[in-house]
């Protein structure tokens, strides 16, 4: 079963689609990350599974009900850590797990205290005075105490540095393996990911461009290099996501649909960041490391 | 989630009983300085019909001496718009800094969230304006048994229109800031309109709530008891034949009322005023009109902030 289902999925603020076409599936279980540019439609996607907006056209199903309309049912079960995680600057730590504590009936009080004194994050202290590194912990310790089947992250590391960006997803890693959820985590920042996730949605410009696992994502993905040649007859049997030609040489990323015969070309493999800054159009910098 | 409305709005509710201890602070030792001098002048034999000697030297002096607070209490008719003000401060605040999106990812209903935070706000202004009303109404009671409650002053501070007061500035202030969803300006913008709005009643509307009486009386006579602590609107002379007066001859502003009315061809006078009997039905009207409109201001706040997103 699927934890999330979108079917044609749009979301219009005015005359602007925020969102469009999406049609996806998030199995159960699985970590996925939503990665694009700004403004490609990440946050809006988020919203709309965790029903803080409603759709424009077509459906979305999270954990087999609707959103917004199934609230009562369905909020218990789902965690969200927004953006710039809002949280109320002027209540401290322990005001702030006291919060959770109120409003969700499924709160476990131990995962918070343990999580917090791990963190060495002091209870009296406003939440205001906090890091970023350390105010994003906090929400994620509401969304984990909650203890939620479906776990939702919107760019909870893009305000962090690197070292607190690790931290970050290391907690959510540990948190993973602790407890069954499905994870779904949006970021810009595709550094890290691969290490957390197992499934990828790209974004852009705001709809879908690739749903799959990363693990055939990465395995499906080659880089060619060749003498100066059309690429058609490639594109006959892989699909080509970008193609640049210098003087010399032609270089193709390909998604490919089983081996590549053809002797003239060299085979590279790619990482993840590569192929999903392919797809996302900044294809010339991906060619230049590899050549 | 009472809890946590509690919580957010408990620096405006230290605010609202701020604003009542400097109210209390002010009013209490006139208060009891005036009911004092009430009962030592024995002022209470004044009122009747048969008076005893010296009322009139005892209640001018009284008058004299405390009536100069009303235009104290005057500003008072602010303190029901502040407390609408700052108690729709928590819920505009919480739109503006997005933390309402914390809550309604838990696991509570937004429409729940939205009735706590609505209902705290209403319930602890209607308590605010119950504890000035309280106020107000004890500082007042020997003003009152000389001058009556009609007067626009003493009419705004006494019976049940502040709690329509106080319910209408909460409503404004929250429209406002659901809509614009910054709550400072919001609240100053509510808080001059609720000024604006408190004005055109008192000085405009007020008088048209239910079709005033008139009374007439020979020249010269002493008014008629209807018309002891009414609310007088008008007061004018006639010649013998009934007709108006006017302009009223230059005379009789320059001399006093007593040796105008003497002079030939004032045959009556007429008044127009609205009865003391009818405090209570203007009470109902204009509770009921503030009351409606804030309650009305107060669960568009709450709807629009449900279909909004």
């Amino acid at each position: 079963m699927s934890a999330i289902s979108t079917d044609a999925l749009g979301k219009r603020y005015g005359s602007n689609w925020a969102l469009r076409d999406c049609t996806l599936e998030i199995p159960t279980g699985s970590v996925t990350a939503l990665v694009g540019p700004n403004g490609a439609g990440k946050t809006t996607l988020l919203k709309l599974v965790v029903g803080l907006t409603r759709p424009s056209e077509g459906t979305v199903e999270v954990l087999g009900r609707t959103p917004r309309d199934d609230e009562r049912e369905l909020m218990p079960k789902v965690g969200f850590v927004a953006q710039d995680h809002p949280l109320h600057a002027g209540f401290t730590v322990a005001e702030m797990l006291k919060l959770g504590q109120r409003l969700n009936p499924s709160w476990n009080d131990d995962i918070a205290r343990r999580r917090i004194e791990r963190l060495r994050l002091p209870l009296d202290r406003k939440v205001g005075k906090l890091s970023g590194g350390q105010q994003s912990q906090v929400a994620l310790t509401l969304a984990l105490a909650k203890q939620p089947e479906l776990l939702l992250m919107d760019e909870p590391v893009a305000s962090l540095d690197p070292l607190a960006r690790r931290e970050f997803l290391n907690s959510v890693l540990e948190a993973v393996t602790e407890h069954e959820m499905t994870v779904v985590l949006s970021s810009h920042i595709v550094a890290d990911l691969e290490r957390v996730c197992d499934h990828l949605v790209i974004l852009s410009e705001s709809r879908p461009l690739l749903v799959a696992q990363i693990e055939d994502v990465v395995a499906s993905h080659r880089l060619l290099t060749g003498p100066l040649a059309d690429a058609a007859d490639v594109a006959r049997v892989h699909d080509v996501i970008r193609a640049s030609h210098t003087k010399r040489q032609t270089t193709l990323l390909v998604r490919a649909n089983g081996h590549v015969y053809d002797a003239k070309w060299e085979l590279h493999e790619v990482d993840l960041e590569e192929i999903v800054l392919a797809y996302l159009g900044y294809g010339a910098e991906v060619f230049e490391v590899a050549s | 989630m009472i809890w946590l409305g509690w919580r957010q709005q408990r620096t405006e509710t230290v605010i609202a009983a701020a604003i009542l201890a400097l109210v209390a602070v002010i009013l209490v030792p006139v208060g009891i300085e005036m009911a004092h001098a009430y009962t030592r002048d024995g002022l209470s034999h004044c009122l009747g019909a048969t008076q005893r000697p010296l009322c009139d030297e005892l209640v001018g002096n009284f008058q004299q001496r405390f009536d100069k607070y009303n235009s104290l209490v005057g500003w008072f008719n602010l303190v029901p718009g502040l407390f609408g003000v700052a108690l729709a401060g928590p819920f505009a605040l919480e739109l503006e800094r997005g933390t309402h999106r914390l809550a309604w990812t838990q696991s509570i209903t937004r429409r729940r969230w939205v009735a706590t935070k609505l209902g705290l706000a209403t319930g602890s202004t209607l308590v605010a304006s119950a504890v000035l009303i309280a106020i107000l109404v004890w500082w007042r009671q020997p003003l009152v048994k000389l001058d009556g409650r009609m007067d626009n002053g003493a009419f705004d501070a006494q019976g049940t229109v502040i709690l329509g007061y106080g319910l209408f500035a909460l409503g404004l202030a929250l429209a406002i800031g659901a809509l614009w969803r910054r709550a400072i300006p919001a609240a100053m913008v509510a808080f001059v309109g609720y000024f604006i709005a408190r004005i055109f009643v008192d000085t405009w509307l007020r008088q048209r709530f239910i079709t005033p009486k008139t009374v007439t009386w020979p020249a010269g006579k002493d008014q008629p008891a209807s018309l002891a602590r009414s609310w007088v609107f008008t007061e004018y002379p006639s010649n013998a034949a009934g007709t108006k007066m006017q302009p009223v001859p230059r005379a009789c502003f320059s001399g006093t009322h007593a040796k105008c009315i003497v002079r030939p061809g004032f045959g009556y006078m007429h008044a127009v005023f609205e009865p003391a009997s009818r405090f209570w039905a203007l009470q109902g009207i204009e509770t009921a009109a503030f009351g409606v409109t804030g309650i009305a201001l107060i669960a568009f706040a709450g709807w629009w902030t449900l279909h909004r997103e």
